[in-house]
């Protein structure tokens, strides 16, 4: 019983890397995304085009590559991050494109009419996105966001290779100093109560934001 | 009187519009006084709607010029280029016009009320409790009161083009424009709008109206213009345009029409 307690402890102290991971890369990822998103939809052709060349190269090759890239290959050219900011960036660039093209998508989906509206009333463009747009494309992108910030939550076990001691290498390490598969199952049921309270808690936000 | 009477609200001259190859305003002319109501009407592609955006500047003119009560909008220089009056005068002249459209374009996420409060309070800066006696005001005038709280999801199209109304009057405009504003609606529900309308141009409001509905314009408006193919083809007062249409097109128009 106590080894089993121990072995819990051992695990939430893993779980702080993991949900460290997660909520950083969330709060930098989300912005970087939206600013992407209306980079892509700018008029300014080089801008848009250059970002699209960005989604695709983030979207196109593995986020383990592009965390192996950040961790060994930038060290190699001078660029040495300590080993969580390597992994934020990465994580933050990569699911920056993701959020992006669903943000695009969201506004894309905004009617015309909406902002033909707005500036017959008098409203400026920066207040249109304020007020008017980004308020209905918030409530179409929860879903899809929803899904790549549970994503992210089982993505951020990625970083065990760069032998950070999140949730699954505490596991790992016990299962195998150990023999003993219980971690595992421990993990697992830790994955899925942080995914359970992302979930319920879209739930609201979609409930709040559903109204109309 | 008779000098507000013959105030210009609105004067137009020589505008054309292309979208790309496509010339769909060929040089149009048009004033409109203050109190006046000028319906438009035409065949569908006759550019008709893209002579109303012109006014308001949803889209933008390649000739000729635009005079809002005696200002110039845009007028076009000697190189033959339509050229706008400054950013800050433009939004000025703008903000003297309100405009309803076919497809309602109320915010989804806003009430009722706050469809209404949005521009008066964000663009114009008034206070709420300013804006909000104006509001229950305008939503009683057009037969809404007690809707405040709902969604325009929860509304039907007639009422919700009846808020989109009074949400352009919240912004207490000189002229109003009217794209077409009934024909998103079931027949039924036109009626309840076009006494909306009905009752703005009573109470002498200067409107330009683009319109499917003959009845409104025949009772309603005070100058009838018809085009075709981007040209004015007839225009009139309601009575003799209606009964004595003198255009062959006009006619045939009309007879489509009934």
């Amino acid at each position: 019983m106590d080894k089993l307690l121990d072995t819990v402890l051992q695990m939430l102290e893993g779980s702080q890397i993991t949900l460290e991971i997660f909520c950083i890369t969330l709060v930098l990822a989300l912005p970087l995304g939206m600013l992407v998103a209306l980079g892509r939809l700018s008029p300014v052709r080089p801008l848009s085009r250059l970002l699209e060349l960005y989604i695709w190269l983030m979207r196109g090759t593995p986020l383990m590559l592009q965390l192996l890239f950040v961790y060994f290959a930038l060290p190699m050219v001078g660029v040495r991050l300590p080993d969580i900011a390597a992994a934020l960036l990465a994580f933050t660039l990569n699911y920056a494109a993701y959020f992006a093209e669903i943000f695009r998508a969201g506004i894309s989906a905004v009617p015309k009419g909406q902002y033909e509206a707005a500036k017959t009333l008098g409203m400026s463009y920066p207040l249109t996105m304020r007020r008017v747009i980004f308020p209905q494309v918030f409530r179409m992108v929860l879903p899809p966001v929803s899904n790549e910030t549970i994503n992210l939550v089982k993505d951020t076990s990625l970083v065990y290779i760069l032998a950070m001691n999140d949730l699954l290498r505490v596991a790992r390490t016990i299962v195998q100093r150990e023999f003993d598969m219980t971690p595992f199952l421990i993990a697992a049921v830790f994955y899925l109560v942080m995914t359970a309270v992302l979930t319920w808690g879209f739930k609201k936000l979609e409930a709040h934001y559903g109204k109309y | 009187m008779a000098n507000t009477e013959s105030e210009l609200m609105l004067r137009m001259h020589g505008i054309k519009k292309s979208f790309g190859e496509n010339e769909v305003l060929k040089g149009i002319d048009l004033t409109v006084a203050r109190g006046e109501v000028l319906a438009i009407i035409g065949p569908s592609g006759s550019g008709k709607s893209t002579l109303l955006r012109c006014i308001n500047r949803l889209e933008e003119i390649d000739g000729g010029s635009i005079e809002i009560e005696g200002e110039f909008l845009a007028v076009t220089d000697e190189e033959g280029h339509a050229a706008y009056a400054g950013a800050k005068k433009c939004r000025e002249l703008l903000s003297r016009m309100g405009m309803v459209f076919q497809q309602f374009n109320l915010f989804p996420h806003m009430t009722v009320l706050e469809n209404l409060l949005e521009a008066p309070i964000h663009v114009k800066g008034l206070a709420r409790e300013e804006v909000l006696p104006v509001a229950r005001e305008l939503l009683n005038k057009v037969g809404l009161t007690g809707k405040e709280k709902a969604y325009p999801s929860e509304l039907s199209g007639g009422q919700q083009q009846r808020v989109a109304i009074a949400r352009a009057l919240a912004m207490k405009p000189d002229i109003m424009l009217f794209d077409e504003p009934t024909s998103a609606l079931d027949p039924e529900l036109t009626g309840e709008v076009l006494k909306t309308m009905k009752e703005l141009a009573a109470e002498r409001m200067t409107m330009v109206v683009v319109t499917h509905e003959m009845a409104f314009a025949r009772e309603a408006a005070s100058h009838v213009i018809f085009m075709e193919g981007g040209h004015i083809v007839e225009q009139g007062a309601p009575e003799s345009f209606f009964s004595n249409p003198k255009e062959g097109r006009t006619r045939a128009f009309l007879q489509n029409m009934l």
